[in-house]
């Protein structure tokens, strides 16, 4: 065990910072309030993906074969973080780097991976995950969106909710049911979001404007060569391409940093002598840091060459720990952060306050926990 | 970054699994408030486990991992002042070693007793002597601890001062106690989750219920960060790093102890379960070094100063 990074590793998180330090425009830090989702970094991204992509730090964990330098877990970490603490400056494109890409390249046919690939790597392109519907969150297997061949085409007909970037993705990775059979009736669809049928409806939210969204398919059709793998694969493939992204967000991170700029506007005010502010900042400090170490013996398991399981639910569920505690100790002690002082804790408390809802719920988390790691009897269905 | 054990970590701990397996489980029913062996503590001195931190390619984590391995069994061994504190005051100090705050003499020292090596840290610097029978008031008989305690009635007038700083000896005492809470925690969490595994009521096993399962899942989060924290403030060094592990492993022994006892029904009620061995353990725990207060200040400290 050696908790250091390496030499190689430190330069290549030095190389990410300095790039952002110098490509980042002033004023970035209030213009990230505006969240990843919003037309404003949407807009930003384009360009700046652009400039991630020749500095080649854009994917530079893909393997060589696809483009990328092939760097391991470590550094896909390192990149993931300096990006998220950064507030993100990637917007929803860091979705494509993660795993839409990858998971083009191992299930696409040959035309959807020159259609959509090329795009990507020049930073060019917006997806967006229709996944959740109305009555399907946490059960999302229960998912009834439809979609019927029809002479070569798919038509498809139902209602999404929860979709990120669908008011700006030029493209939307759907999961549609084509058979009664439960999981193994679901099929990827992938639909160009300018096809006729498609509305999207923008919910207002807490977390800023433009993030999720209500997508309606009303006899959306698209050719059968849309379908992406074979009908009823959606399962697998959505296993395959999450299991290395299932540990989310290196969210911890984030915390960290907005809770190092409570304590310094705290000081700043002469509030920070008391010894119960001190002792909760502490508090919620332990908590980023053991989301970060819970996170970290994830990463080494992937380096070890296993798959991801169970033990990155534990994972997210300290991140949740540690989003929920800094959250709260920014209101109890630093209200008027959130009315204007501080567009930087404004941002984090929007971004931390979905992390035990977003991309699988904190009490799923708990029961594959319970299942998985513990090894628990099941509970009856 | 590194976070597999390597292949003398590995080793070490396997040999220590062969060695304490006569010690890994109890004699139904036999079950006293404090157990010790004196075989089991003879045994790793022997095999030199509590010397590893001095051994170069071992070092502080290889400390840690000895001590967490050891805070599993049922039985009480003082491996985390001896393992990971002693190597940096005086490797010769004779054991068992009880780590004291300077002036806190009201509190309970855990391995207390003649012979025995009392630390004692604080503002004016550390020091060390030997109990004798004459400084020692035993502490009450059926005390709850799950250790042998006791309390020093009197300090000698001589003690021996030891040319250490006595903040760095503060931050490997937590990070040994933080080590120690962690496999007190992951053993009391594996007896809890056997006993509801296996324990029907309404014709299924308890851990069958979604609200012991939340709460037993919440307990294993808790107890993994407990864990690498410690590993890490033992691999880092850092005055954070210790407080935080510390903090946190006293905040997560707060949080599950209670409710451990309450998954077992009456049963968690009883000596005829090992269960209290281990938590009652945590609980003396949450008091080392002024608590989880005390351990929050000195994060802050060391975060934002
Ligand atoms: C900011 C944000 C962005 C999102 N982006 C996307 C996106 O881009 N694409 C997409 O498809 N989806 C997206 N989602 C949706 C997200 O995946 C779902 O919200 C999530 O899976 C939960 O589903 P739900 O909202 O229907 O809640 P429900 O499933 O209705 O859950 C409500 C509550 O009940 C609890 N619960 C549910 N089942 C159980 C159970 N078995 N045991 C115990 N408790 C249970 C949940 O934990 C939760 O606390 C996003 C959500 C948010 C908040």
């Amino acid at each position: 065990m050696q908790f250091e990074w390496t030499e190689e590793q430190d330069a290549f998180r030095h190389k990410i910072r300095d790039f952002l330090h110098a490509n980042l425009p002033d004023g970035w830090e209030k213009f990230s309030e505006h969240g990843p989702a919003s037309p404003a970094l949407t807009a930003f991204a384009r360009e700046f993906c652009v400039k991630l992509a020749d500095a080649g730090i854009l994917f530079p964990h893909w393997p060589r074969d696809m483009g990328g330098d092939g760097l391991g877990p470590w550094e896909q970490q390192i990149l993931a973080e300096e990006m998220w603490i950064a507030g993100e400056p990637r917007g929803g494109q860091y979705m494509n780097v993660n795993w839409i890409g990858p998971t083009l390249d191992k299930y696409g046919t040959a035309e959807q991976k020159t259609r959509y690939l090329e795009p990507i790597t020049k930073g060019q392109s917006l997806w967006c995950q229709g996944f959740s519907e109305p009555d399907a969150g946490s059960d999302l297997a229960s998912l009834r969106t439809r979609a019927e061949l029809k002479d070569g085409n798919y038509v498809i007909n139902g209602q999404k909710i929860w979709t990120s970037y669908a008011g700006l993705a030029d493209t939307c990775f759907l999961l549609t049911r084509t058979s009664e059979d439960k999981k193994r009736g679901i099929t990827i669809i992938l639909v160009p979001m300018d096809t006729p049928g498609i509305t999207v409806r923008q919910i207002p939210s807490l977390i800023g404007e433009g993030d999720i969204h209500e997508v309606f398919f009303d006899d959306v059709t698209v050719p059968e060569s849309a379908r992406f793998g074979e009908e009823g694969q959606a399962w697998e493939i959505v296993a395959y391409s999450l299991r290395n992204e299932r540990l989310g967000i290196p969210r911890f991170t984030l915390a960290r940093a907005a809770l190092d700029r409570a304590v310094s506007m705290l000081k700043d005010a002469g509030d920070f002598d008391g010894e119960y502010v001190r002792i909760e900042a502490a508090r919620c400090a332990a908590l980023c840091e053991a989301a970060g170490t819970a996170n970290y013996a994830v990463v080494q398991r992937r380096v070890d060459g296993f798959a991801i399981g169970a033990e990155s639910s534990s994972a997210r569920y300290a991140t949740v720990m540690a989003e929920r505690a800094v959250c709260e100790f920014v209101i109890e002690f630093l209200p008027e952060a959130l009315a204007g002082a501080s567009p930087y804790l404004k941002m984090h408390h929007q971004r931390g306050i979905v992390a035990g809802v977003a991309a699988g719920s904190a009490e799923i988390q708990l029961n594959i926990i319970a299942s998985e790691v513990l090894e628990l009897p099941r509970e009856p269905r | 970054m590194q976070l597999s054990l390597n292949e003398d970590q590995t080793q070490i701990l396997d040999f220590i699994d062969s060695l304490a397996k006569p010690f890994s489980t109890l004699p139904m029913h036999d079950v006293s408030l404090a157990l010790e062996s004196a075989e089991l503590d003879e045994a790793l001195v022997e095999n030199g486990f509590l010397d590893v931190m001095a051994v170069e390619e071992l070092g502080p984590v290889t400390a840690a991992l000895v001590v967490e391995r050891l805070a599993r069994l049922p039985f009480a061994v003082e491996a985390a002042a001896s393992a990971m504190v002693r190597p940096l005051i005086d490797p010769e100090l004779p054991r068992p070693l009880c780590l004291m705050e300077e002036g806190k003499t009201r509190k309970p020292l855990r391995f207390l007793r003649p012979g025995a090596t009392v630390v004692v840290a604080g503002p004016s610097g550390v020091k060390s002597f030997t109990a004798t029978e004459e400084m020692i008031a035993p502490a009450q008989e059926d005390t709850l601890y799950g250790y042998p305690v006791a309390f020093l009635t009197s300090l000698p007038d001589a003690m021996t001062s030891h040319d250490v700083d006595a903040a760095e000896i503060t931050r490997a005492w937590r990070v040994a106690i933080a080590a120690e809470a962690a496999g007190l925690l992951g053993a009391a969490l594996a007896s809890t989750v056997t006993y509801v595994s296996e324990r029907k009521q309404f014709g299924r096993p308890l851990a069958t219920f979604q609200g012991m399962r939340h709460r037993l899942a919440e307990d294993q989060v808790m107890t993994n960060t407990v864990y690498w924290m410690a590993m890490r403030a033992a691999g880092t060094g850092s005055q954070a790093d210790a407080a935080m592990a510390l903090q946190h492993a006293q905040e997560a022994a707060k949080r599950v102890c209670y409710d451990y006892h309450q998954f077992l029904g009456g049963m968690g009620m009883t000596l005829e379960h090992p269960l209290h061995l281990w938590t009652y353990r945590l609980k003396l725990l949450t008091a080392e070094l002024g608590g989880r207060g005390a351990q929050g200040l000195a994060a802050a400290e060391a975060l934002w100063s």
